[in-house]
This record gives C-alpha cells, sequence and structure tokens, in this order.
C-alpha cells in the first residue's frame, strides 16, 4: 500500500524584479493532499493544467521531497528510506526525455536496469521481455535518436518497468501519441494492474481515458483535492450534461413554444442567444439525455434551416469549475 | 556501487565511441601544446635562455623547460578530469535524464566512478601525447623514478575527482558550465605554479595555491620526474594533496546531493 498523507508541496521562484532585486515568489503547488494506491488498484489523478498532478508524482517516486506530510511506500518512507522506496516505484512521463539518444533501446534498459542493481541474468530476460511486450524487438538495437515519437515514449515505458516496480507512476502518458498507439498503452496498464497486481497512477486531462481505466478517481484543482469517487459516480454526477449549440436564421414563436415542450418532457434548460448582426439565432441546449434526433426533427417539421449544430462533451475544466462552485456554495 | 560504475563506465565508453566530439579531444591536446610552445619560445627568445638566479632557487631545478612542460601536461590534464567529471550531472539535466538516473535508487559515488575511470582512458591518451610532444622539445626523462611518478599521477587524478565534485556541485546549482569552469582554470594556470614557482606570487595569493590540489601534484610530480626523487621527498606534498582530496571529496559529495535536490525543484516541466 502506498500511502500520501495530508502531503504539501511548495515552490519557491526567484522573480527579478530589477536587474539588482530579485523576490521570492511561492507556489502552492499541492495543499494537504491524503490518498492511497493498493496493489492492482488504478488510480486517476485528474485535473488541469498547474493542477498540482506532476508534483504528487514526483513527491511519490522520492524526485522531490513535501514540505510537509508524508509518503509511506509499504511502510518505507519516502525520504528516509528513499533507496527502497526507489526500488519499489516507477514513473513514466510522455515525451521523449529520459533516455539517452546515443545508445540503442537495449543499451538503455540495460544502464538502467544495472542502476537499479538487477543481476544480470535476470536483467537480460526481462529486456528481451520488455522489449516484446512494447513492440521494439526489431528497433532493439538501434540507437534511439533514429526512433519515432511513439517508439521512444514505448521504450520509455520498457524503462519504467525495468525494476518490475510495485508502483507505477504515469503522467500523462497518451499526450501527443496517436490514437492505436494510445489505446494499445491503456489496455497494457490495464493488464499491468489487473494481471500483474501492481498499483497504478495516471494523470490525465481526459475523463475518457480515466473513465476506461481507473478504479477512482481524485480531481485536483489548485493543488487541493475536490472529489474523490469511482469513475461510473463521477460521469452520473458531474459529467452528464452534454450541450447542444444549433444555429438557426430566425425562431418563429410558435416553434420556440413546440421547442420549449418538448425540451420540458426531457427536463433540459434551452438557452436562447441572438448575433449582434440579428443574422442569425443560437440555440443552446443542455441536457443529460440523447435528444439531438428529436430536437432537429422539429426544426425541420417548422421548415427552419439549422446554419450550424455543435454538440459538446462536458469538459473537465466545466466540471471542475462546477464543483468549486458547489464546494464554496 | 560497483555495479553502477561498471556500468557507467560501459555506458559512457559506448557513446565516446559511436559521438564523441573529437574536437574536445584535440582542444584539450592543443591547449596543452600551446602551454608547452608559449613557454619554449619565450623562454628561448625573450629570456634568451638565461634564467633570473631565484629561479632555480624557487624551482630546485635549472632545467626550465622540463620545469614548464611538465607543468603544461599536468595542467591540461588536471583541466580534462575536472571538466569531464563536473559536467556530467549538468550534462544528464540538459539531455533530460537526470531524473530517470535520480529515480534509480543507485550509488552517485559508483556513478562519478564509472564517470571519472572511462574518462581516464581518454585524458590519460592526452597526457601521453603532451608529454611526448614535450619530449621531442627537450622535456628530459633521465632522471625520472618511475614508480613514484606513477603513484603520485595516481594521487593526482584522486585530488582533481574531489575537486570536480565540488565544482560540478557549484555549476549544477547555477547551471552554468562556462563561467564557473573558466575562472578555475585560468586562477589554477596562475596559482598552481603551472609556468613560474609560486615563490614568485605575491603573499596574498598563497592561500588561492593552497587551495589547488594541482600545486602539491605538480611539485610532487616535478621531484619524481626530473629529480629522481623517490616519494620520502614529497611527504608533504603528498600529505597536503591528501588532506585537499579528503576535504574536497567531503565538501563535493555533500555539496552534489544538496543540489540535485534543488535542480529537481528547479526542473519546470
Ligand atoms: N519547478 C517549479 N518551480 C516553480 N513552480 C512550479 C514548478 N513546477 C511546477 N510549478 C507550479 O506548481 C503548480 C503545479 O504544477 P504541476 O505539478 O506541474 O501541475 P500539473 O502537472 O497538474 O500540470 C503550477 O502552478 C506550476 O506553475
Ligand atoms: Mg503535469
Amino acid at each position: 500500500m502506498l500511502i500520501v498523507d495530508g502531503v504539501s508541496k511548495v515552490y519557491q521562484s526567484k522573480v527579478r524584479e530589477k536587474l539588482w532585486k530579485t523576490t521570492y515568489k511561492e507556489v502552492k503547488a499541492v495543499e494537504d493532499l491524503s490518498f492511497q494506491i493498493e496493489p492492482g488498484k488504478i488510480i486517476g489523478l485528474l485535473g488541469m493544467n498547474g493542477a498540482g498532478k506532476t508534483t504528487t508524482i514526483k513527491m511519490c517516486t522520492t524526485l522531490l521531497e513535501p514540505n510537509s506530510g508524508s509518503i509511506t511506500v509499504d511502510g518505507y518512507d519516502a525520504v528516509k528510506d528513499d533507496r527502497k522506496v526507489k526500488s519499489l516505484v516507477n514513473m513514466i512521463a510522455g515525451g521523449e526525455r529520459m533516455l539517452y539518444w546515443r545508445l540503442t533501446g537495449r543499451e538503455n534498459l540495460n544502464y538502467f536496469g544495472n542502476l537499479y542493481g538487477i543481476k544480470e541474468a535476470t536483467l537480460k530476460q526481462r529486456i528481451d521481455l520488455l522489449l516484446k511486450e512494447v513492440g521494439l524487438e526489431d528497433a532493439a538495437d538501434t540507437p534511439v535518436e533514429q526512433y519515432s515519437k511513439g517508439m521512444k515514449q514505448r521504450l520509455q515505458i520498457a524503462r519504467g518497468l525495468i525494476n518490475d516496480p510495485k508502483y507505477l507512476f504515469l503522467d500523462e502518458p497518451t499526450l501527443g501519441l496517436d490514437a492505436p498507439i494510445a489505446k494499445h498503452l491503456r489496455s497494457y496498464v490495464k493488464t499491468l494492474a489487473k494481471e500483474k497486481n501492481k498499483g497504478v497512477l495516471l494523470t490525465s486531462h481526459y475523463i475518457d481515458e480515466v473513465e476506461e481505466l481507473c478504479d477512482e478517481v481524485y480531481i485536483l484543482d489548485k493543488g487541493r483535492l475536490i472529489l474523490h469517487d469511482t469513475p461510473e459516480r463521477l460521469t452520473a454526477s458531474v459529467f452528464k450534461e452534454n450541450s447542444l449549440h444549433i444555429w438557426v436564421p430566425a425562431l418563429p414563436n410558435r416553434t420556440q413554444k413546440e421547442l420549449e415542450k418538448l425540451l420540458r418532457t426531457y427536463h433540459a434548460k434551452m438557452e436562447i442567444k441572438q448575433s449582434i448582426d440579428l443574422e442569425e439565432i443560437e440555440i443552446i441546449i443542455k441536457t443529460e439525455q440523447e435528444i439531438t434526433s428529436s430536437v432537429l426533427a422539429l426544426l425541420s417539421n417548422h421548415q427552419l434551416t439549422v446554419l450550424k449544430l455543435v454538440v459538446e462533451q462536458p469538459k473537465l475544466e466545466d466540471a471542475i469549475l462546477h464543483l468549486a462552485e458547489r464546494r464554496i456554495g | 556501487m560497483l555495479q553502477t560504475a561498471k556500468a557507467t563506465f560501459h555506458r559512457n565508453m559506448i557513446s565516446m565511441i559511436r559521438a564523441y566530439p573529437w574536437s574536445f579531444f584535440l582542444s584539450h591536446i592543443l591547449s596543452g601544446i600551446y602551454t608547452v610552445l608559449f613557454a619554449y619560445f619565450t623562454y628561448t627568445y625573450v629570456f634568451e635562455g638565461v634564467l633570473d638566479s631565484r629561479f632555480s632557487n624557487y624551482a630546485g631545478t635549472n632545467d626550465y623547460l622540463s620545469y614548464v612542460f611538465l607543468g603544461g601536461a599536468l595542467f591540461s590534464f588536471a583541466v580534462s578530469t575536472l571538466m569531464n567529471v563536473s559536467r556530467s550531472l549538468i550534462t544528464e539535466q540538459r539531455e533530460g535524464t537526470l531524473e530517470a538516473l535520480l529515480l534509480t535508487p543507485s550509488s552517485r559515488k559508483g556513478y562519478f566512478l564509472g564517470n571519472v575511470t572511462q574518462q581516464i582512458t581518454r585524458t590519460l591518451l592526452e597526457f601521453l601525447i603532451i608529454l611526448i610532444f614535450a619530449f621531442l622539445l627537450g622535456l628530459q626523462f633521465k632522471h625520472i623514478h618511475f614508480l613514484s611518478a606513477i603513484f603520485i599521477w595516481f594521487c593526482a587524478v584522486i585530488g582533481f575527482f574531489s575537486q570536480a565534485l565540488l565544482l560540478g556541485s557549484v555549476m549544477l546549482y547555477f547551471r552554468d558550465t562556462y563561467i564557473t569552469q573558466n575562472t578555475l582554470f585560468v586562477t589554477m594556470a596562475f596559482v598552481s605554479g603551472v609556468t613560474f614557482p609560486i615563490g614568485y606570487l605575491p603573499e596574498w595569493v598563497a592561500p588561492l595555491s593552497w587551495m589547488m590540489p594541482l600545486t602539491p601534484a605538480l611539485e610532487a610530480f616535478r621531484h619524481s620526474v626530473l629529480e629522481g626523487q623517490g616519494l620520502a621527498a614529497s611527504g608533504s606534498q603528498l600529505l597536503h594533496l591528501s588532506f585537499l582530496s579528503f576535504l574536497y571529496l567531503i565538501v563535493g559529495s555533500l555539496g552534489i546531493k544538496k543540489t540535485e535536490k534543488i535542480v529537481v525543484e528547479k526542473i519546470f516541466s
């Protein structure tokens, strides 16, 4: 069990005001955060840019020390017993860093394996296995600088697994990946948790990704935990509202009445906006149900031309604003 | 620790063979050769081979050319070692591999040991090339006490290595390679008795001379190479050198440990 207990992290950064004068700016990146990761479970950490996700991961992987609070991994303290903790955890970040570009894929894994003190025979076997699992067998002996972005990222995954970590941290792992590769990665992460009993923490911008993979979700906003729930309940309570935007040249009274009647039966809310030049009207409908086709049918019965139609999925940003408001209110 | 050292040695060897900036190698050799040539021409044409009477007094020898040649060679060896070791962590930071390295429970001592031993394979070659060049211009080896020269050279490596740890943590802290390094190298060239005995220097410079491992290393090295003396003759220099090595090793290791943490906090990704 990995236990994060009341952890806070403050960054101090220098701000140069004038040539000779610098002041320190403090950024509270994480505040009083607590959560746990059990082996075999996938935890999702959601939040907007700057919410404190990466900082949290760096603390859990001993790269940063918290200013207060504690992190223990299977009973070992992440600051005092950092070496022990390092052997139990690993981290995979999106992007192409954290690899030696002049070395081949195999040489990279071999180097990192040695830094973890893994015995030669075990290491050799593990490297072959990992290269196979991430589909880099054929490129194993090619220098990394010749890899494509996707290949580098896959090697990055193999590096993250080289010490067979019990807890794995994934920082926006699918950022910038092509859809099929991202999909493959997701299913692989699932296997790691469910079949190899690893505890996984995954950060993401994308609610879909979290919904697909995670057993539990935590939402961070400005370093604070604002929600902890299962993904099902989360989407049911926060992410259910789609919004439908329809632009029409005009909206006669009769049509509007009919539309309102229809929407009432679905408990949907409607808002009407007129463009400044009075040329078009935007109808915004917020609803939890799938009513696009009924609305369009009604409009076409009334001989109205639809100029444009946009269906907006619920956004994480909206949900966070919504939750933050609810907390204050 | 040894596993890390071995792996790091191997890793560096591979990268060196694959993509070493050979211009570095050349520039190290050239700067050594320039020092030697500069001394040669100054001595031959400016002083016309006539020495200040104080020289033999301060230097303990009349052979100015050999004196300078050895100074130039060991100086450029010191610079190479200092540069290579101290740059290793900041290079990891610049290439984006520092975090991956710090994620592992590897021993930092092993990491540096691997770095320095690998780099010695190259810097030693530079050193020998400069010595051969100096030999052609008149460096005298006829008195050399071989075993003690090698032993002193080895102690000097440890001294430079320890100093490099300290230099490395300062560079990592300021994330600067150029200014810090070059200030140190210029100072070293001036105060460590590379081209002239430190006796010529004003008194206030003495503490600076004393702080450089190159100073006692060079004195002892000259005793054994030029005067053919055994280790006993260089007892006080070796003691001085060991003291500095020990001091810098401790301060440098602590410094590296501290700055590593600070640097990760400064990495914005
Ligand atoms: N090295 C740093 N120095 C100063 N401030 C930082 C540093 N890293 C992150 N921050 C700040 O801390 C907050 C959290 O950042 P981060 O953990 O990277 O968020 P996320 O990963 O959720 O986008 C942000 O306000 C960010 O600007
Ligand atoms: Mg981040």
